[in-house]
């Protein structure tokens, strides 16, 4: 299974991915009804990193860990891993406890702007692909296997 | 192989995952002396409320039981272990013979004494531990109930808080002189039990329920302090205790809860147990106590599949931790929260936010966040590393938590595993 890498050397922290992580998660699929009419949380979370001398940033989601500490804090069963091995989040079943949130040691997770749900990368496996990678505008982040990330490392 | 698991919830299901992803041939029993497949325990509130309709009761997919070939008994009370012939008894004369066996019993509400207290005869007091009792008191409760909840903790608040709105009056009574003893400090349990009164909730602390009065229904309840209530509804929620008779009467080894090793692996070879009903070594004051916690009897739940199903696997670090709304105020606690003479990191605090970290010698080894939540889990993985805070790249009670805590070569260490967290 892929997953998505962020390259902290190559992030500008433009956060344009989180404006496509949003449009690939509205109801509209529309960039501008995404963001003004629809109340989204990204599911990304943009990392600073202060230097001495400059600010470095990097883009993290979702590790979709082998054994995900957050499906095993869920109350709910809300938190689960797919056949595939990616880590989803059932919004009907969600009641916003925020044990994921407690448990991922990465900050993975956000709670939800509208307080119901949590917010979290899903690879855009209902979208069809993960519009986050195709609109990064300098490949600061891509989706990779176990093999091809080693060779990246 | 024949696996048998009495227990059908967090722990119970998540040993019954792992058994059957590492071992697809084999048999595998769950017992459940209640009538539900498994559900979201800490749900029951949500239930009451009416915030989560039974439909989204239940804890895995309606088809987990059947894909997994995994043989549930309902309504199932596992009366005795036999170790010698390796089976248990059920139902009376029934017996079921195992290999390899998990205890998975949790915990049942404690009755304190009470005079003229009785759970059989009185029809109007309830125990909040069950899906079961949750139905029960959402079919009693009507909007002219006056209920009384003996007990201020995560249960009795979580009870009162489901039935706000759909009743007369409610009244919190408890002996200790703040509210979620376990998991707050005075100060924070102080705005805590400020915010819930808001919403028409009254306490009565430091005082107990002494007796209460009637045949059938319980009509009134006196108080230690000489206050008497008027009462419709009583909800009994003064703690847990493990469910460790059946393990104890078997000749397996208990204290407060069943005796495990870092395998899950009671004092009997072939007999695992896990969740509510074991003594977890904590962490950070390293002596063994009941954790009942949902991540807790999960991560055990798991770890005690592995090692039945023949890989051997450590059952992670355990800690207190609790993540639990109240009307509206989001609190997480995890880790050291009073008690210690410590240096205590107050990031920031206002009246409906609060941050505060509580660190001893370099460790960070407690924290509370009220409505503030976010990447709360490194500062959880903090603690669980036992990550000495002078090897971060900044000082954590002065900037907000992220992943850019980590010195560069941890940080990509860690995220660069493809893996991410295992067991």
């Amino acid at each position: 299974m892929k997953k998505i890498y962020a390259f902290e050397s190559k992030c500008l922290g433009c956060g344009l991915c989180e404006v496509y992580c949003k449009t690939a998660h509205s109801k509209s699929k529309d960039i501008i009804k995404a963001h003004k009419q629809e109340n989204i949380t990204s599911a990304i979370v943009i990392e600073e990193i202060l230097q001495p001398k400059a600010v470095s940033y990097f883009a993290l989601q979702c590790r979709h860990c082998s054994s995900p500490k957050c499906v095993k804090a869920c109350i709910s069963g809300a938190m689960y891993k797919d056949e595939k091995g990616i880590v989803r989040n059932d919004k009907e079943k969600c009641v916003s406890c925020l044990s994921c949130v407690l448990v991922c040691p990465f900050g993975a997770i956000k709670k939800s702007i509208n307080g119901k749900t949590v917010s979290k990368c899903d690879l855009c496996i209902d979208y069809g692909k993960s519009l986050c990678i195709e609109y990064c505008p300098n490949e600061a982040i891509k989706l990779l296997n176990e093999n091809e990330a080693e060779a990246l490392k | 192989m024949k696996y048998l698991i009495i227990g059908n919830s967090a722990a119970g299901i998540n040993a019954a995952n792992i058994i059957r992803a590492n071992d697809k041939k084999s048999s595998i029993t769950i017992i459940s002396n209640e009538e539900f497949n498994a559900y979201g325990r800490p749900l029951i509130s949500y239930y009451l409320s009416g915030k989560v309709k039974p439909e989204n009761m239940n804890y895995r997919s309606v088809d987990f039981y059947k894909s997994r070939n995994i043989e549930v008994l309902l309504n199932t009370e596992a009366e005795k272990i036999d170790i010698k012939n390796k089976e248990i008894s059920i139902s009376g004369d029934v017996k079921l013979s195992y290999d390899k066996l998990l205890i998975a019993t949790g915990s049942s509400p404690f009755i304190p004494q009470i005079k003229n207290l009785d759970m059989d005869k009185q029809k109007n007091v309830f125990t909040f531990l069950t899906y079961k009792d949750s139905i029960k008191l959402k079919t009693k409760v009507t909007k002219k109930s006056k209920v009384v909840i003996a007990g201020a903790g995560l249960i009795g608040l979580k009870a009162a808080e489901g039935l706000f709105g759909q009743v007369a009056s409610i009244t919190v009574v408890d002996l200790a002189d703040r509210v979620m003893t376990s998991i707050l400090d005075k100060p924070v349990a102080d705005d805590i039990q400020s915010h819930i009164e808001q919403n028409d909730i009254d306490f009565k602390l430091q005082t107990n329920i002494c007796e209460v009065d009637g045949e059938q229904n319980i009509s009134r309840i006196i108080l230690s302090n000489g206050e008497i209530l008027n009462c419709d509804i009583l909800i009994v929620a003064v703690g847990v205790r493990p469910n460790i008779n059946l393990a104890y009467s078997a000749g397996i080894k208990t204290a407060k809860g069943i005796i495990v090793n870092k395998y899950m692996q009671t004092s009997e070879k072939d007999i695992y147990a896990a969740g509510d009903c074991v003594e977890s070594l904590d962490l950070l004051s390293n002596k063994s106590k009941i954790l009942a916690l949902w991540p807790n009897a999960s991560n055990q739940g798991e770890t005690a599949g592995f090692n039945m199903a023949g890989t051997k696997k450590k059952a992670p670090a355990a800690f207190a931790m609790n993540a639990i709304s109240f009307f509206g105020l989001q609190l997480i606690s995890a880790g050291i929260i009073s008690g210690l003479n410590l240096n205590n990191g107050i990031t920031y605090s206002t009246k409906n936010n609060l941050r505060r970290l509580n660190i001893l010698n370099d460790n960070l080894i407690g924290f509370i966040l009220i409505n503030d939540n976010q990447r709360a889990g490194i500062y959880t993985a903090l603690i669980n590393d036992r990550t000495k805070l002078s090897t971060l790249e900044y000082d954590i009670t002065l900037k907000d938590i992220s992943l850019s805590v980590y010195p560069k070569e941890e940080r990509t260490k860690k995220i660069w595993d493809y893996k991410g967290c295992s067991l």
